[in-house]
């Protein structure tokens, strides 16, 4: 019994998300407090198992048994290795910080608050579900479980139109993908003959590279849609639409992340083997496109969120590189402290936007460096640490992506040194201007500190984003098994990431000065504007993709509907009986010489037929 | 010799018999299509008797040329039928009409002469038997066979009436009355005494037909 | 000799002469005569048939019989189709065969 508390991951947050919609939706507080509660107590029961607590390995349980021998059967199990329960611990501990800090976040919010915590333990949920998963088939249930769970917090203030948008948007971009994976785990099924992540081990080595290929790369779609890699990434700036807390949960830390993860534990069960030539080209490109695009596209937002989230985007396109590079562990690493310097990073907008009343445009704060001193402390600490500052946690964990580039192919690591340059002058810019110079707006003027239910998860974020990358706690907490933090070299990767930062913020602080400016003076031109209209994808998406396939598949149809079905098969029997009828009817018209002609041919083929079809002596 | 003339002849009959034929569908004038199958029936009746078929080459001047040709004439007098007007419009009909004629004459021409032996003048049926391993007891082809008579086609001489009767089962006295036509004889002997009974049925046939002419051809009183 | 085909085809090429002229003609008398031609030209192949199955010149008669009983049946026929024509003939004032139309619509 003892072996089954790993499940406890699973349901505890499900119970408690039950208990709070069904029971409690009119006691907003006491559903916050239950949710609360559950969250802290994952979270210690993953710190007791990452202390070496042993219990055993937890049952499995046969959902669909299979008649025959040698099919698998589908199986929901639990996998408790390092992997996992380090990434567990990630997740808990930030989910355990984002609950504390959304309970002073959404107080006084008006909306039903019980269904936001009711969410969040769903997430909370669906999330662990696919980190300790152990077969493909449970992952893809906490995939869409997780796809869900985005829907409802994304869509949490679903009066407003944009955010209600926002959700069936995250939705179905992440459908999209989903579509793909599921082809790649009935694949997998097919080429290993196996979905279970522990009996994949080995069995690549006999398999057709091209089948190897297409399985890993319909896996990959999977993590195309989740982790918002081009040309699925259309949806994560959006969902900025939700509270800050969910986003700083889903959309920085863990959801985004499951599709790292998920590569990276296909990497360590199938092995690297797996991963051809083609299929690692192709991820590695599709995460280098990501992370130029979104860095380029955060250099002219003016909301904070949407900057934080393009962010995101840039490093989830860090991470997909480097597993396309098989550097799984460089790209766990990154993962890892990602996870904390960016949930800190949105917390800290959230606790800046909620002390300026809810304001969002970076051009209408300023001056908050005064103003609140330890909220911008502590997002400076995050900021320092995403631009990879030497001595901060983003910093290690760039150098590993940097020194496995370096190593496996170059063109990489230049484009990977690039963006860490863009990411410098972006972060630079967004501090600039919303923390010095003086407040633009009567929302930044009257800016206070915040409270300490936002402050004391700022505050430990901070902590993590300082210290996370250091040896001694790496080794420990960082999701991959036999992880081993590199010291600090110096070499070519030290100089050049050195050389991209010193350009970032001397090229930010020449652009924008000391944040003086009331105006973004790159503002303007077309590139910019193309920039600001995200590069016109989500345009062409629109009004392209769906608007073409409304319209014009439409009138496809239309026309099969019209011309195809009404017209060829309905109405044309209908004629085509009538044109056979009259023909027919010509048979009998009355007249003599006609009935004698028919008879006449009717003596032919009667002849033909008795003399020369039917075998006779 | 004789009998290379007897071929000619019949050639030169059949084809006589064909053109008068063309002229029975050609004319338009009714009169004209009767005398034309007055002459197609004169010439078959010669065709007969070229095949030794005089009895039946007799009655086809008298029957078909001097009965039912007389009859017809007469209608048409009767009625005072004019010439058929020449229509454009049946052209097509015409047309098709004449392949559906070339196409079952070309069915007929395909199965005489894939009949085994019909093209050397064999008979088809003695061939067959041969063929087959038996030949029916008691028929004329197991005589023909077993006593060694000649069969059509051959060039063993003739035998003489008498004998020839014998050949075919009449008795004595029958033989001895065949003559060098004996033709109408043999030909009454097989219908009165094989096929009787169907002559006497066909008597009945024509007693039906003189009556429903009669009755058919009142002129209904309007009472 | 002629051959026993000559005759088959011969008889075979007056019946497709009748035949076509059943189809070709439309006065109803005339139609009538080209299929008394059909019935003789089946008469000619029968008597072939008897002839080949002879021997020594002598033929089989069971066939010609048979013709003989079609022309008695021919004859009859002829009767009863010409008393037939006539009857038309008082109806209709003609001997056309587009005459008798009244099944037609």
């Amino acid at each position: 019994m003892i072996q089954n508390l790993p499940w406890l991951f699973l349901l505890l947050p499900l119970v408690v998300a039950a208990i709070d919609w069904l029971c409690f939706s009119k006691c907003p507080r006491t559903a916050a407090g239950l949710s609360t509660l559950s969250a802290i107590a994952t979270f210690a029961l993953c710190v007791a198992y990452l202390n070496g607590w042993q219990t055993g390995t937890p049952d499995i349980y046969t959902w669909l048994p299979t008649a025959t021998e040698g099919m698998t059967s589908l199986s929901m199990g639990l996998v408790t290795d390092a992997l996992a329960m380090r990434m567990m611990l990630v997740v808990t501990g930030i989910g355990a910080l984002v609950h504390i800090f959304s309970l002073g976040y959404m107080k006084g919010d008006s909306s039903n608050l019980s269904r936001y915590f009711a969410g969040l333990s769903i997430f909370m949920f669906s999330m662990s579900t696919i980190v300790l998963a152990d077969n493909l088939a449970m992952t893809f249930i906490g995939w869409e479980m997780v796809g869900f769970s985005s829907y409802l917090l994304i869509g949490h203030w679903f009066h407003k139109d944009s955010a209600a948008d926002a959700a069936k948007k995250a939705f179905i971009t992440n459908r999209v993908g989903d579509f793909g994976f599921l082809i790649g785990i009935l694949l997998t099924l097919a080429v290993f003959g196996t979905i279970t992540f522990a009996e994949m081990g080995g069995k690549a080595a006999g398999i057709a590279p091209a089948l190897l290929t297409a399985t890993v790369i319909c896996l990959f779609c999977g993590a195309v849609g989740k982790s918002a890699q081009f040309p699925l990434h259309v949806w994560l700036p959006d969902a900025m639409e939700g509270p800050t807390p969910v986003s700083a949960l889903i959309h920085a830390a863990t959801m985004v992340a499951a599709g790292v993860y998920m590569l990276v534990r296909l990497q360590v069960s199938m092995g690297t083997e797996a991963f051809t030539e083609t299929a690692c080209i192709t991820i590695a490109s599709v995460g280098a496109i990501t992370a130029v695009l979104a860095a380029l596209m955060a250099m002219q937002q003016d909301d904070i969120k949407r900057v934080l989230a393009y962010s995101t985007l840039s490093q989830l396109g860090y991470m997909v590189m480097a597993v396309g590079l098989l550097a799984g562990e460089a790209a766990m690493f990154h993962l890892y402290t990602h996870a904390w310097f960016k949930a800190l990073l949105f917390l800290g907008a959230g606790a800046i936007i909620v002390c300026c009343h809810h304001e969002q445009d970076i051009w209408k704060m300023g001056g908050l460096a005064k103003r609140m001193p330890l909220t911008v402390l502590c997002f400076l600490m995050g900021t320092f640490a995403l631009i990879a500052i030497p001595g901060f946690s983003g910093f290690f964990s760039k150098e590993a992506i940097l020194h496995a580039a370096l190593e496996t192919s170059p063109v990489f690591f230049w484009i990977g040194a690039g963006v860490a340059a863009l990411t410098t002058f972006y972060m630079t810019r967004l501090c600039l201007v919303a923390f010095c110079g003086q407040a633009r707006d009567h929302g930044a003027a009257e800016a206070k500190e915040a409270g300490p239910t936002m402050l004391l998860p700022l505050l430990a974020l901070g902590v993590m984003a300082i210290i996370s990358g250091y040896g001694f706690i790496a080794d420990f907490l960082v999701p991959y098994a036999g992880f081993e933090a590199h010291g600090f070299e110096l070499g070519l990767p030290f100089y050049v990431s050195m050389g991209s930062l010193a350009l970032g913020i001397i090229a930010a602080l020449l652009v924008y000065g000391c944040g003086k400016r009331t105006t973004d003076p790159l503002a303007g031109n077309c590139l910019s504007t193309a920039l600001r209209k995200r590069l016109y994808i989500d345009t062409i998406y629109d009004k392209g993709l769906i608007g073409g396939i409304q319209e014009y598949g439409a009138q496809i149809i239309e026309f099969a509907d019209a011309a195809l079905i009404r017209g060829v098969i309905v109405q044309g029997f209908a004629w085509l009986t009538a044109k056979f009828g009259m023909l027919l009817s010509w048979i009998q018209n009355g007249s003599l010489r006609g009935y004698a002609l028919v008879a006449g041919i009717g003596i032919v083929i009667f002849v033909f037929i008795l003399a020369f079809t039917i075998p006779t002596l | 010799m004789e009998s290379a003339i007897s071929s000619i002849l019949f050639y030169v009959f059949a084809a006589a018999a064909v053109l008068c034929a063309f002229g029975v569908v050609a004319f338009r004038n009714p009169v004209s299509s009767a005398m034309n199958m007055a002459l197609c029936f004169g010439f078959t009746a010669a065709v007969y008797f070229g095949m030794g078929a005089q009895f039946l080459g007799i009655v086809q001047l008298i029957v078909y040329a001097g009965a039912i040709l007389v009859l017809f004439l007469f209608i048409i007098m009767m009625l005072d039928i004019k010439a058929e007007e020449h229509a454009r419009k049946s052209f097509p009909l015409a047309c098709i009409a004449v392949i559906i004629a070339g196409i079952f004459a070309g069915f007929v021409t395909k199965v005489a002469i894939s009949l085994p032996g019909a093209t050397v003048g064999e008979c088809p049926a003695i061939v067959l038997c041969e063929s087959l391993g038996d030949l029916a007891p008691g028929s004329i082809a197991q005589k023909a066979a077993t006593e060694g008579l000649a069969p059509y086609g051959s060039a063993m001489p003739e035998l003489s009436p008498a004998a020839a009767a014998k050949a075919l089962g009449a008795d004595e006295a029958t033989a001895a009355a065949a003559t060098a036509f004996p033709d109408t004889k043999l030909l009454g002997q097989s219908l009165f005494t094989k096929y009787n009974i169907p002559f006497v049925i066909l008597s009945f046939a024509l007693l039906a037909g003189t009556v429903g002419a009669v009755a058919l051809g009142r002129k209904l009183r309007k009472d | 000799m002629t051959p026993l085909a000559h005759y088959l085809i011969f008889s075979g090429i007056l019946f497709s002469i009748g035949l076509a002229g059943v189809i070709i003609r439309k006065n109803i008398i005339v139609v009538f005569m080209c299929l008394e031609m059909m019935l003789s030209a089946a008469n000619i192949s029968l008597v072939a048939f008897s002839r080949a199955q002879g021997v020594n010149g002598i033929p089989v008669y069971d066939a010609q019989v048979l013709a003989l009983f079609i022309v008695a049946i021919a004859a009859a026929e002829v009767a009863i189709g010409l008393a037939l024509i006539v009857a038309m003939f008082r109806a209709r004032k003609s001997v056309e065969s587009s005459s008798l139309n009244t099944l037609k619509d």
